[in-house]
């Protein structure tokens, strides 16, 4: 097994993989781990909220250790209706967070286009019994029938999770909200729609702070929109929001209440060879991550991922591409409507690594220090325990090898836009279409 | 002439998208009616610098003799570059911001009889009378109008009255209008303009694509 984080061709041999199946309906439109990454949270396109739990070490089961198990399910959100626009409100769960945690119970975030919700997970396992005023069943008893009084015990029950919702968090947003943000003084998050970002506190949910407008005074005017927005993982005054036009703000809340103006931007100057008539359209950026060490960024747009340093706000320090096979594609995949797909983007826990997905199921992975990258496919063929993730190709030109994929058979119907990596170990999440695909490094 | 057509087909495709976007769940998308706009935009640049290409190609030929395919392109031009009134003097409404996009519309439709009669000279010059005015002034006029329509001139035209109805119901109707036609003739093809003889000062529903491109346009 290569070292924890490290990228290895042992990586690329997965024996053990696990794979979980959501109901056939709902499509997952999101998935996080928590911060320890014993639990993984997926939101799907229903309103429901699906969470798994590694297994324990166990000396009896040890080829089962560290398995994902379904934990919790719970519906997070419902379709609503906003009477005074006539539109509907999609309970498609956008963004889950996790709180880190700080007792028994765990916390997250759940939102969907307008409504932000503060979740309780928590486990039951003792049952109070021997209550005087109700029986067993719940049923008030009878003032006159009760002649003796006992104290009620705790007996031991099967586990029950219950998921209960803590704080609403509504009416902030007038655009669909595309991102969640838990700061890391772990009492504040921000929330950011499409012109606007508010900063709220945990604990009040009939006011938030709106610290970033940018809804231009005259809309005709309008020029970009927000797409995602972070905090910075150690700096509790610092986040980040992207834009569609490709740029990247950087703010400080001490500098002022609104954050309108920015402390870094972060712009690559457009290369001419590359315009074409939707190079406006595909320099927007999709996704925004800090690395786990706040001094990078990665942000991801249709073709590409890019690296940048905080320092350098003139260009990206990395560059990589995704699948560059499509930049002449670009009219057809206008027209299936696949060029505005959001795809996401993830680090390792040691930031050497970057993942993210692709069309026909496939999902790219690139090692910063190497140089090196992978093609790997989320399909149930390659899917069976103890199978071995073999790396694949895509064919642009030329003669096709047996094993490669030519540009044309490619599945964009098939696309992987949300993953997730474990913490700290060589664990990740793959969401494809309606199935959860979960890889693990194998085990010495 | 092919890429006129290229990007006729486009600006048809992303008014249909803009018009199917508005029908799903969760209502009209401020990024996505963002992108749509801006492919809008470039398709139409692409179309204008295109035709004014085909036209400079064509430039030495006399103007009594025009044939019916050159003509309508003008035409479409100038008859919805005159529909956008961009207003830029109406302070926005709180949270309505689709009511711009719906005073837009609004504007447009009981609007066309000032504008288009505005234009009715240049379109009756490029028709019937092209022999009294020298098509360079042609031409010139309608980059002017192309320039005009890409720029967000404030108009001076009275505000209509807000409404409080979910989100571009008026484009909705627009499109509907415009699309029964178009659609009934394929994403490729050209409107086809009626005779152009009769010059009447409203906006002809034969040319309803460009008309509708632009006020999406301006709307964002």
């Amino acid at each position: 097994m290569g070292q924890a984080g490290a990228f290895t061709t042992s990586f690329l041999e997965f024996p053990r993989v696990s794979f979980y199946s959501v109901l056939p309906a709902d499509i997952i439109s999101t998935v996080e781990f928590n911060h320890t990454g014993e639990l993984l949270a997926t939101g799907d396109k229903g309103g429901r909220v699906v969470i798994f739990q590694r297994e324990q070490e166990s000396k009896n089961q040890v080829h089962r250790r560290g398995e994902y198990n379904v934990y919790s399910t719970f519906q997070s959100h419902e379709p609503e209706f906003d009477y005074l626009k006539s539109l509907e409100i999609e309970e498609k769960i956008n963004k889950i967070r996790w709180l880190p945690q700080q007792n028994a119970a765990y916390f997250l975030l759940s939102t969907n286009d307008k409504t932000v919700k503060l979740w309780k997970v928590s486990e039951r396992d003792k049952r109070p019994e021997g209550y005087n005023l109700k029986d067993e069943e719940g049923r008030l008893r009878d003032p006159a029938t009760i002649t003796t009084l006992r104290v009620p015990v705790l007996r031991p029950m099967d586990l029950m999770v219950e998921a209960t919702p803590r704080r609403v968090f509504a009416n902030a947003h007038t655009y669909h909200i595309n991102s969640i943000s838990v700061n890391s003084d772990y009492e504040t998050y921000m929330s950011a729609d499409d012109l606007r970002i508010n900063l709220w506190n945990f604990e009040i949910t009939n006011q938030s702070f709106n610290i970033v407008d940018i809804k231009p005074a005259n809309m005709e005017e309008l020029t970009e929109v927000i797409t995602a927005a972070e905090f910075h993982p150690h700096h509790c005054n610092t986040f980040v929001y992207s834009s569609s036009k490709g740029t990247i703000r950087l703010c400080d809340m001490r500098a002022s209440a609104l954050c309108d103006r920015h402390t870094k931007f972060f712009e690559e100057p457009e290369d001419p060879s590359n315009r074409s008539f939707f190079s406006e359209i595909i320099s927007s950026i999709s996704d925004v991550k800090f690395s786990h060490s706040g001094r990078y960024i990665m942000t991801r747009d249709y073709l590409t991922v890019k690296v940048w340093d905080l320092n350098m706000e003139n260009r990206p320090i990395e560059t990589y591409q995704v699948h560059d096979y499509l930049r002449s594609k670009l009219c057809s995949l206008y027209e299936n409507d696949c060029i505005f797909d959001k795809f996401e983007c993830v680090w390792n826990g040691s930031d050497s690594v970057i993942m993210t997905g692709s069309y026909n199921n496939f999902f790219r992975m690139f090692d910063r220090n190497t140089k090196r990258d992978v093609t790997l496919e989320a399909s149930r063929e390659n899917s069976k325990p103890r199978a071995i993730l073999k790396p694949r190709k895509v064919c642009v030109g030329g003669k096709r090898r047996k094993d490669e994929i030519s540009v044309d058979s490619l599945d964009f119907s098939k696309k992987i836009l949300h993953t997730a990596w474990h913490p700290s170990e060589n664990i990740i999440a793959v969401a494809a279409t309606n199935n959860l695909y979960i890889f693990q490094d194998k085990v010495n | 002439m092919e890429v006129q057509k290229e990007a006729q087909r486009i600006m048809t495709l992303s008014v249909w998208k803009m018009y199917h976007s508005r029908m799903q769940r969760g209502g009209l998308r401020l990024h996505r009616s963002l992108q749509l706009s801006l492919i809008m935009r470039s398709a139409r640049e692409l179309y204008l610098s295109a035709k004014v290409e085909a036209l400079d190609l064509e430039a030495p030929s006399p103007p009594a003799r025009c044939p019916d395919p050159r003509l309508h392109p003008p035409r479409e031009v100038e008859v919805p570059a005159a529909c956008v009134p961009p207003d830029g003097e109406q302070p926005l409404p709180e949270p309505m911001d689709t009511q711009e996009e719906e005073e837009t519309l609004v504007r447009c439709s009981p609007r066309p009889a000032r504008v288009c009669r505005k234009r009715r000279s240049s379109s009756l010059s490029d028709g019937v009378d092209a022999g009294l005015v020298p098509s360079k002034k042609a031409r010139l006029e309608e980059q002017e109008e192309a320039k005009d329509s890409s720029s967000e001139v404030p108009d001076c035209l009275p505000p209509p009255p807000a409404q409080a109805e979910g989100a571009f119901p008026n484009l909705a109707r627009v499109l509907q209008r415009s699309f029964s036609g178009l659609l009934s003739r394929g994403p490729a093809a050209s409107p086809t303009a009626p005779p152009a003889r009769d010059a009447k000062p409203a906006c002809r529903p034969a040319d309803p694509m460009l008309s509708v491109l632009v006020r999406a346009v301006v709307a964002f």
